[in-house]
């Protein structure tokens, strides 16, 4: 009995070692990208309308962006105007209640949403394609006339105020707004929430001026992707928009861009945390300079994918963290790169040492061509996935004017990556991962990690309101 | 040129048959379907809007089904899922998804577990072997499964643990909803239960469950049905199957009574609120009705609920969730809630929001929802449904979903028509039924500070 198991096992064994391919199978032909025919137009009064047909699913994906309204725009008056408005735009306009416009568009299987950044505020909509006529109505509606009712004005000031409240005990809320301040200091991309006295400080008023100035149509671009007809659309878009009255486009502003002298530790306590929320970076580029391409696939090599050097070290190899990352963050007059792992207490210390040991070695010796081919892939394929969905081609579409991009950008990105060295990815390294004067910023509970902390640069001690407490010096 | 505007233009008529009208109407996803002499289901759709294909492996086995003393072992294994296998090195799947311009995870659910890759769609075959080969003979070593408790311990840090309110409108509210200990154990796990995990724990798991005849293999893209086929037959065909493991019981006792916790949180700042409810089964007459019922009450900001407790009373931040925590009304099988999870403002009390909550619900038991609010929740419903199957992923999940539960994944085409035929009746009799407070659990999380800040002020 026991024999006749054993050579039944033996055959199984042999018949399934031999099927088994030992090495990876090769790539069939590649199939043709056909990517969707784009076409730009412009409206009389100066708004620019970008369509695209991607007819995967019978919707329709808008994004409509303002650029002159972004978290910089009056800042000095009203901080953080631009953030409420967005917020309050459609809870109301002058013929709509915010529940008539949210059940509106129930009724036509939509979305519409507004957020503000650094460099605009953008309207984010979505509907069932039948009923596209009806969403680009309730976009413009929103966009020309948003009445911010004193209630709705209101209910929001004191929303934000809580939800920020409940964020500062968010150690990723936490890190990601003292990292900002960090690395961009007095430029306005420092900006991250409002102060609650600038919150309640806003007026119904305020918001009205702030649309009226900034919402306009010669400052803002329209993106429509989906189940559409260029010309059908092309008309409902003609007719929802028309009316839009152009205004004057504020001059563009160009703070100074911050520059680091040093390498210091911006501390967040936050008693009681068990981990500590690491981010480490500093200023990069805008979108526009020419190192894009290269200080991109250089992070994608760090820690910008999965098999990436940062988390095959602290992760595969060492097990401290769970989702360590690196991004390459350019915005239209800087950026930032950031490399970043949430740890427990016990490996702060290893944890900085390794990001900055990783860090240095793309700077001092150049990746292998296999880690550089790789990279190459990985970006050119994802790129594809994400023009195959309407709001991933209507978002790449929309970087490319709201950064006044070369329009060939969607076509020259294989090519521009394709074109890489690994001298290209070492220079870009060199440049920006500048572990001298690197921001390290850590939320975590200081008594218990700050002897691990401490060696490795100047450290000021954050409330996790933003106040300093207490700075300590590494020569202590 | 000409064969690519040739293309383009069988692409979108070929599209625009497969979604049309403006009801919702069977769709006409292709879809061939089989099964490998070894049990393994195969599911092949193809879509050639894009040159990717999605690739994914369902296992039939989920959180539920982890052992008792070891909750968090089903996600734990599925990390040893990436730690290599007889050709593949560990985290070498990683290396050769991505460099072959690719992405990929796999995620541990309450009834199933998954693996996907999305490739470039001439790289399909590659994807397939990575899946068999660690079918066949995942690589389990001691040293890889210390390194994995240790980076799913993290995983717990950082979403649960080091979090305010350490996701309790799951994790406490499954615990305190269920009785069933399959039903109601924390799936993300204990850490010390985490870290007691062994080597034999992993291997006979990955022999009961990780077994061709207990998952779907789905493929979803740019490919021909005909060489995928091939393709899998190669690489999957010798897999062995094994004798499945009696089920466990998940089958939960009716609820009788109202379950009420009040909770404290060391770390959060404001007061927050969840309610489970329990829901009948999906093969209930019932559930297409309740499921449109969510919907109504808490899907968006026009929903009811919404609107009553954070725009009308401005009693609550915000309010969150669905009919399934993690996913749709087709990727589970056990029995399930309806959860709602809200952030409510300091100087307010659960008692308030869940007279509201309650209020709300009498409305709908006893004037039922109007024609208007249950035709714009179909047509809601149909729009959310389509973006599922935008991407080659969601298409794969929904099939890979209906091929594991119901060994039927061309119902893909017409899993709309039962909520379409929904009735306004129907729906006030759902809220009749089972929004009734005997039915649910409510847990009331309130900031530790907070309570000693308030016990200090009234000294």
């Amino acid at each position: 009995m026991k024999t006749i198991l054993a050579i039944l096992s033996l055959t199984l064994f042999l018949t399934t070692a031999l099927a088994q391919q030992k090495t990876p199978p090769a790539p069939g032909a590649a199939r043709p990208l056909n990517l969707p025919k784009i076409t730009e137009k412009k409206l009389a009064n100066g708004l620019t309308v970008v369509l695209a047909p991607l007819p995967n699913i019978p919707k329709v994906s808008a994004i409509l962006t303002f650029r002159s309204a972004t978290t910089a725009t009056d800042r000095k008056a009203h901080p953080g105007i631009a953030q409420i408005a967005a917020s309050v735009a459609n809870e109301g306009t002058d013929t709509r209640t915010s529940k008539q416009l949210k059940e509106e568009l129930r009724s036509i299987g939509g979305t519409l949403s507004l957020g503000s950044d650094s460099d605009s505020t953008t309207m984010s909509a979505s509907s069932l394609a039948e009923f596209s006529s009806k969403l680009f109505e309730l976009m413009s509606d929103v966009a020309q006339h948003p009445s911010f009712p004193e209630t709705e004005v209101k209910l929001a000031q004191e929303n934000t105020i809580q939800g920020i409240r409940a964020g500062r005990a968010d150690p990723g809320f936490l890190v990601n707004e003292r990292f900002q301040k960090a690395v961009f200091g007095d430029h306005p991309y420092s900006f991250v929430v409002p102060d609650e006295k600038s919150i309640s400080a806003l007026t119904r008023g305020d918001l009205r001026a702030f649309v009226a100035k900034y919402y306009i149509p010669n400052a803002s671009h329209l993106i429509v992707v989906g189940h559409i007809d260029v010309d059908k659309t092309f008309a409902e878009i003609e007719k929802a928009f028309g009316s839009w009255k152009s205004g004057t486009v504020p001059p563009d502003e160009n703070p100074p861009v911050p520059k680091r002298d040093k390498r210091q530790i911006y501390f967040v306590n936050r008693p009681g945390s068990i981990q500590s929320a690491i981010y480490i970076g500093n200023v990069s580029i805008p979108r526009k300079d020419k190192d894009y391409f290269a200080i991109r696939t250089a992070s994608t090599i760090y820690g910008g994918s999965f098999y990436s050097r940062l988390t095959r070290n602290i992760r595969e190899s060492k097990g401290y963290t769970y989702s360590p990352f690196s991004s390459s963050n350019t915005l239209a007059k800087t950026g930032s790169f950031l490399a970043g792992a949430f740890v427990r207490n016990e490996v702060t210390g290893p944890t900085l040492l390794e990001i900055f040991y990783e860090l240095d070695r793309m700077r001092v010796m150049p990746v292998t061509d296999e880690e550089l081919n790789a990279a190459k892939e990985y970006s050119t394929g994802n790129f594809s996935v994400e023009l195959a969905s309407q709001f991933g081609l209507a978002g790449r579409i929309n970087t490319v004017y709201t950064f006044d991009l070369d329009k060939s950008f969607i076509n020259d990105f294989r090519p521009k990556i394709e074109a890489l060295t690994a001298a290209d990815i070492q220079k870009a390294a060199a440049k920006y991962f500048d572990t001298y004067r690197a921001a390290i910023v850590i939320v975590g509970d200081w008594e218990k990690v700050k002897d691990q902390v401490t060696p490795f640069g100047d450290v000021t001690i954050y409330d996790s309101e933003g106040n300093v407490v207490n700075k300590t010096a590494s020569t202590d | 040129m000409r064969r690519i505007v040739a293309t383009s233009i069988a692409v979108f008529m070929f599209m625009t048959a497969a979604f049309s009208g403006t009801y919702a109407k069977p769709l006409n996803i292709p879809v061939v379907y089989y099964k490998l002499p070894n049990g393994l289901k195969v599911v092949i759709s193809e879509d050639h809007t894009a040159p990717v294909v999605t690739v994914g492996v369902y296992y039939n086995v989920g959180f539920r089904l982890e052992p008792k003393g070891r909750t968090g072992f089903a996600h734990l294994f599925e990390h040893m899922m990436f730690q290599g296998s007889a050709n593949v090195k560990k985290f070498e799947h990683a290396k050769f998804v991505e460099a072959n311009g690719g992405s990929l995870n796999g995620h541990t659910d309450f009834d199933y577990t998954n693996y996907y890759q999305t490739l470039p769609s001439n790289r399909v075959e590659l994807g397939l072997w990575l899946e068999a080969d660690r079918m066949r003979s995942l690589d389990i070593s001691e040293e890889n499964l210390k390194n994995q408790q240790a980076v799913v311990s993290e995983e717990v840090r950082v979403n649960v643990l080091n979090q305010p309110y350490q996701l309790f409108e799951w994790i406490s509210l499954w615990e305190n909803a269920f009785t069933n200990w399959n039903n109601a154990h924390n799936g993300y796990g204990e850490l010390s239960e985490i870290n007691a995990a062994t080597i034999e724990d992993v291997r006979n798991f990955f022999k009961t469950y990780y077994a061709p005849n207990n998952a779907v293999l789905t493929i979803v893209g740019d490919v021909e049905a005909a060489d995928v086929k091939k393709m899998v037959e190669k690489h999957f065909a010798a897999i062995p199957s094994q004798p499945m493991p009696q089920r466990a019981d998940l089958t939960e006792p009716p609820q009788t009574k109202e379950k009420r916790v009040a909770q404290t949180d060391k770390l959060a700042n404001l007061p927050a609120l969840a309610t489970g409810y329990h829901l009948p089964p999906q093969n209930s007459p019932d559930f297409p009705a309740m499921a449109l019922l969510v919907q109504i009450l808490q899907s968006g900001e026009s929903s009811r609920w919404y609107q009553r407790l954070v725009k009308e009373k401005e009693l609550t931040l915000d309010l969150s969730g669905g009919l399934n925590y993690f996913g749709n009304e087709f990727d589970y099988t056990g029995p399930m809630i309806m959860t709602t999870r809200m952030t409510y403002k300091p100087g307010h009390t659960a008692d308030e929001i869940l007279r509201e909550i309650d209020a709300v619900i009498a409305d709908v038991s006893s004037k039922g929802v109007t024609e208007k609010e249950l035709a714009d929740a179909k047509v809601q419903y149909r729009s959310n449904f389509y973006s599922q199957l935008e991407s080659s992923m969601g298409k794969t999940h929904l099939l890979s979903a209906l091929a594991l539960f119901r060994d039927d994944p061309q119902q893909i085409n017409s899993l709309l028509m039962p909520f379409e035929n929904v009735t306004a009746a129907q729906v006030k009799a759902a809220a009749a039924k089972y929004l009734i407070a005997t039915n649910r659990t409510v847990i009331d999380r309130v900031p530790e500070k907070k309570a000693a800040d308030q016990k200090g002020e009234s000294k």
